[in-house]
């Protein structure tokens, strides 16, 4: 693999984290984070809407025209996030939670990484990368989704995945981990790691 | 090509519209019977809960088959009230109300038309009702579950389709909240049935309700509180000729 796909693969994840660094997509990392089996299905269907939005509209990029282009992709997002929608809603597995998500699926459309990542990347790169960038952009908010995840629901509910983990030995579940504020005081625990560890992203 | 004219401009948009158009239509119809199978499951699980046959989550890990065959083995009948409180016609016993056709009916109870409204009994005698009514930012409903042959309310179970995650959605996620409703008493001759009331509802030193018809509000969501008590109040409204008679029945029959 060449360096610069790799890179495209790589950069989302940690150096160019959309939530981290870019501060995109916070709104949903703060709602869907209760459990952990919400935040992967959120994670899931946000690196379908991203991968296989950018691969469209990558295909599609020289024949758009460019003073229509912003509804051009919004109508090819909205069209993929209610596909998952109508996905999750036909399965037995993930009616309920689907459901639990509510509205949160439908505003992924909302979420500024998937028109970003268009606007700034897929629009001016061939399909493969474009794909590869949407997914690893995806993986990187679902990756901290799953991390502000994996606190609030082991310290707010003590299970993960809905597996008793800390209850039997006499754990009390704490309620302010599964209210929204703790979501966002945990993002900012996970910030301040990534830049003691990154010290290119302290501004001086 | 010069893909900025305007003839282009409005021919893409008009095919990519079309298409993307044409691609949901056909997903959303191939995927509608399972999606409704889904939902009446959801539906009766919920019926279920109000009446105090499990709790929501456990009809949920049952499955939709084994939820489907619980009711099927509890259901004792169902049927269609009319505005006078009779029976019009016998529902097929699995016949549940969808939230859509819950709101038709919502139109008909407000004046639209003539309503006629489901009866849920179930062998042990406990009877179930819908409500249905708006929350702040979409439609609220539920099921109410009252005991045999009296106003006394068994259990109740509300859904939601958008209120606020940790304030309105409250209803549907909150069993404290659920669970206040157990034992309370819905006034039928009263034009206030039910009173959700803010600021708290008085109580006795050892938490026991005071007034038999009303409970706590939920803190910070007093637009959805304020919106299931009216549909609380419209729906058993539409309901208390019905009640009245079953009630009385009871007392001639002892």
């Amino acid at each position: 693999m060449d360096a610069k796909l790799k890179e495209t693969i790589l950069n989302p994840i940690f150096k160019g984290n959309p939530i981290t660094v870019l501060v995109l997509g916070i709104c949903s990392s703060l709602a869907v984070t209760v459990t952990m089996k919400g935040a992967l299905v959120m994670a899931l269907s946000v690196i379908a809407v991203t991968g296989i939005s950018s691969l469209i509209l990558s295909l599609l990029r020289n024949t758009i025209p460019s003073r229509v282009r912003i509804i051009v992709q919004l109508v090819v997002v909205a069209m993929m996030v209610i596909l998952v929608d109508q996905i999750l809603k036909s399965f037995e597995a993930t009616y309920a939670i689907d459901k639990q998500l509510s509205v949160y699926i439908g505003l992924i459309i909302t979420n500024c990484i998937v028109m970003g990542r268009i606007e700034a990347f897929a629009l001016g790169n061939k399909p493969w990368p474009s794909f590869l960038d949407g997914v690893a952009n995806g993986a990187g908010y679902g990756m901290i989704l799953i991390i502000v995840a994996f606190f609030r629901e082991l310290l707010g509910s003590g299970t993960l995945f809905g597996v008793d983990i800390l209850n039997w030995l006499g754990y009390v579940p704490n309620n302010l981990v599964i209210l929204p504020p703790f979501a966002l005081i945990l993002l900012g625990c996970i910030v301040w790691v990534q830049r003691s560890i990154q010290k290119d992203l302290q501004e001086k | 090509m010069n893909t900025n004219s305007n003839i282009y401009t409005v021919i893409y948009t008009t095919v990519i519209v079309t298409l993307v158009a044409a691609i949901l239509a056909i997903v959303s119809q191939s995927l509608k019977s399972r999606q409704e199978a889904n939902e009446k499951a959801d539906t009766i699980s919920q019926m279920m809960t109000a009446a105090k046959f499990a709790t929501k989550a456990e009809l949920q890990k049952m499955g939709n088959t084994a939820v489907l065959a619980k009711y099927a083995e509890e259901i004792g009948q169902a049927f269609i009230v009319g505005p006078d409180g009779k029976k019009v016609s016998d529902l097929p016993l699995d016949k549940v109300y969808s939230p859509k056709e819950l709101k038709k009916q919502n139109y008909n109870i407000k004046g639209a038309g003539t309503a006629e409204i489901p009866v849920f009994i179930f062998k042990n005698g406990t009877t179930v009702v819908p409500v249905y009514g708006a929350g702040l930012w979409g439609p609220v409903w539920g099921y109410i579950a009252f005991e045999p042959n009296s106003n006394t309310i068994k259990g109740a179970y509300f859904d939601h389709e958008s209120e606020t995650a940790g304030l309105g959605a409250k209803i549907k996620d909150d069993p404290e909240f659920q669970n206040e409703f157990v034992g309370e008493k819905a006034d039928f001759s009263n034009a206030n049935i039910f009173d959700i009331v803010k600021g708290g509802a008085p109580k006795e030193a050892d938490g026991s309700s005071v007034i038999d018809n009303m409970i706590d509000a939920i803190t910070g969501a007093t637009m959805t509180s304020n919106g299931l008590d009216t549909a609380i109040d419209t729906w058993l409204g539409a309901y208390s000729a019905y009640f009245k008679g079953a009630v009385t029945t009871k007392t001639e029959e002892e």
